[in-house]
């Protein structure tokens, strides 16, 4: 397994925001994480990415114990996250974003502005843009370019789909095929059911920091707690009129 | 902190021609003015602008590139200022033996001081610094080695030409110049590198900077020592020129304010930008400082206050910004005629 998180909790005072999750990643995967807003999904997705130490738990990644090390350690060891607000540094252009993730590998100047070049080309965006004047999709799409500069082995995105136009949303599911294609293992935490189902092939569910369920899409759309918690009324409402 | 946020995204290179010849231009401005304004007043003028670029620029290191916005600088400044005159009051050697002495205790100074206040962020950062440089301030007060609240001398007439002690302004006025110039060349440097990209994504979201494996405690850190070495040199020079200090004069709050003024009015995380905010504000407070003489010592802090209200409201990335939202409007025009 390249990433095998045991029995994560996380506690804020008496309140659990993640509770006993569990989650193996094989190489090569790309796996989903929903829920409802406030299941638990960005708290347990901070604490694989590092930002966040786990109240109790343990996350190995590549066979390191991650478990309290800093989110700069996990860069390192080759986990790259997005943000669900993209942190675009807005003072520079798209290609110096990508390039501050590119020197991690490549600590010289021209060796790293390359290699960022080759990724923004990738990502489909222009290299001398400022990183002030992207909106939110141009921003979410910097925020993968600036993790992959990282040449991560696992990827984490939080939410990096959202408020997509559905031509954006083609684009950006291809973009994701192609990181993939590259022999990038995902993490993808996202409310489009369409990307879910397209691009993964498990799927867990979080409610009230529990992982409620988890299987293959397919299976996980049908399962009734999941109806009931997540997807809810409208989705059988669909279903029936289907 | 938004009063330091600048919009301006090109960056300094040496490949077009226009920055070339500006480059130019700005070095033979400099190179020449003591030489076309002889009078005293003027050369005068010219060694305040020095000293107050250099130790603007200084900050800018962590204060503007890192977004670090330190209100506690003088404690650099002050070490540099009392460490040469100390050599000098104890074993009377020339005061310059002090110069580089200064520059490793400020490092490590830095070194001490970043550990606990780099734990925090934004104006916690900025107070903490402020509640050092104070202690230092009325610490060094009460100190009889360092001459304690009357301070410390120089030596009045050039023993050698080691004292560096001169009549005339103008072999300070180059001195200064070739620090500045080194201070400049050495901005240039960082920003280009690895370095200096780092210190822009810290100061744009320490967050983000971490996912991507920048390491931000240990830069925030190198910054500080690079920024206090040269805030040392700066309070160097300037006793070296004077041949006098005391707390308030080495460590005092408008010493470490100045700083920030000069930086954030042309532009903090610029590389010219503390040039041109010593460009507008020393020939500024010395007009006032002769309109209105002693009686108008309080009027620098109402000056003070009034710029940051200014550049805060109007230009929170400084004078560099304003040009680069105007300088457009120029050349459509200039395309129309």
């Amino acid at each position: 397994m390249l990433l095998e998180a045991t029995n994560v909790s996380k506690a804020f005072d008496e309140f659990f925001a993640v509770r006993d999750a569990d989650l193996s990643v094989a190489e090569g995967e790309i796996i989903g994480l929903i829920g409802p807003n406030g299941a638990g999904k960005s708290t347990f997705f901070n604490c694989l990415a590092g930002e966040t130490v786990p109240t109790a738990g343990r996350i190995v990644f590549a066979g390191t114990d991650m478990t309290r090390a800093s989110s700069e350690t996990h860069a390192r060891a080759g986990i790259g996250r997005t943000f669900q607000v993209p942190d675009t540094f807005v003072d520079m252009t798209v290609l110096d974003n990508v390039m501050v993730g590119a020197f991690l590998r490549h600590p010289h100047r021209n060796d790293a502005r390359d290699h960022a070049r080759r990724i923004v080309e990738l990502t489909g965006l222009r290299p001398d843009q400022p990183g002030r004047s992207l909106g939110t999709p141009g921003r979410k799409r910097l925020g993968i370019a600036r993790a992959l500069a990282t040449e991560p082995r696992l990827l984490l995105l939080d939410e990096s789909l959202a408020g997509l136009t559905p031509g954006e949303l083609r684009d950006a599911i291809a973009l994701i095929r192609r990181i993939h294609d590259m022999g990038v293992t995902l993490v993808i935490v996202e409310h489009i059911m369409e990307v879910i189902m397209t691009l993964t092939k498990r799927v867990l569910v979080f409610n009230q920091g529990h992982v409620i369920a988890s299987g293959t899409p397919e299976a996980v759309v049908n399962d009734a707690a999941v109806i009931e918690a997540y997807l809810g009324r409208r989705h059988r409402e669909r279903e029936h009129r289907g | 902190m938004k009063l330091f946020s600048s919009s301006r995204v090109s960056r300094f290179s040496f490949a077009s021609v226009p920055e070339r010849v500006g480059w130019g231009l700005l070095a033979a401005a400099l190179l020449l003015y003591p030489l076309v304004l002889s009078g005293p007043f003027y050369r005068d003028i010219g060694v305040t602008f020095l000293l107050a670029a250099i130790s603007a620029s200084a900050w800018n290191i962590v204060g503007g590139y890192a977004g670090q916005v330190s209100v506690g600088h003088s404690m650099f400044f002050g070490l540099g200022a009392y460490t040469p005159l100390l050599f000098y009051t104890l074993w009377g050697w020339p005061p310059l033996a002090g110069l580089p002495v200064a520059v490793l205790l400020s490092i490590g100074l830095a070194l001490v001081i970043g550990q606990p206040t780099f734990r925090l962020t934004g104006h916690y950062f900025s107070m903490a610094t402020i509640a050092v440089a104070e202690l230092i301030r009325i610490f060094t007060g009460t100190w009889d080695l360092v001459g304690a609240a009357i301070g410390l001398q120089g030596p009045a007439t050039a023993r050698s030409l080691w004292d560096l002690t001169f009549r005339s302004e103008l072999p300070y006025y180059y001195m200064f110049l070739a620090v500045l110039a080194l201070l400049l060349a050495t901005t240039a440097v960082v920003e280009r590198r690895r370095f200096g990209f780092y210190l822009r994504a810290i100061k744009a979201s320490e967050r983000a900077a971490k996912s991507l494996g920048v390491p931000v405690r240990q830069t925030k850190m190198q910054a500080l020592a690079l920024s206090a070495a040269f805030t040392s040199v700066t309070g160097s020079l300037y006793v070296i020129k004077t041949g006098f200090i005391d707390p308030d004069s080495g460590f005092g709050i408008l010493i470490s304010v100045q700083m920030v003024i000069v930086a954030a009015l042309g532009g903090a995380g610029t590389l010219l930008g503390p040039l041109m905010g010593a460009l507008i504000l020393v020939p500024l407070q010395t007009t006032t400082n002769s309109w209105f003489g002693g009686g108008g010592s309080g009027l620098t802090y109402i000056l003070y206050g009034g710029i940051i209200v200014l550049i805060a409201r109007f230009v929170p990335g400084g004078l560099f910004e304003l040009w680069h939202r105007v300088a457009p409007h120029f050349r459509t025009r200039a395309h129309a005629a």
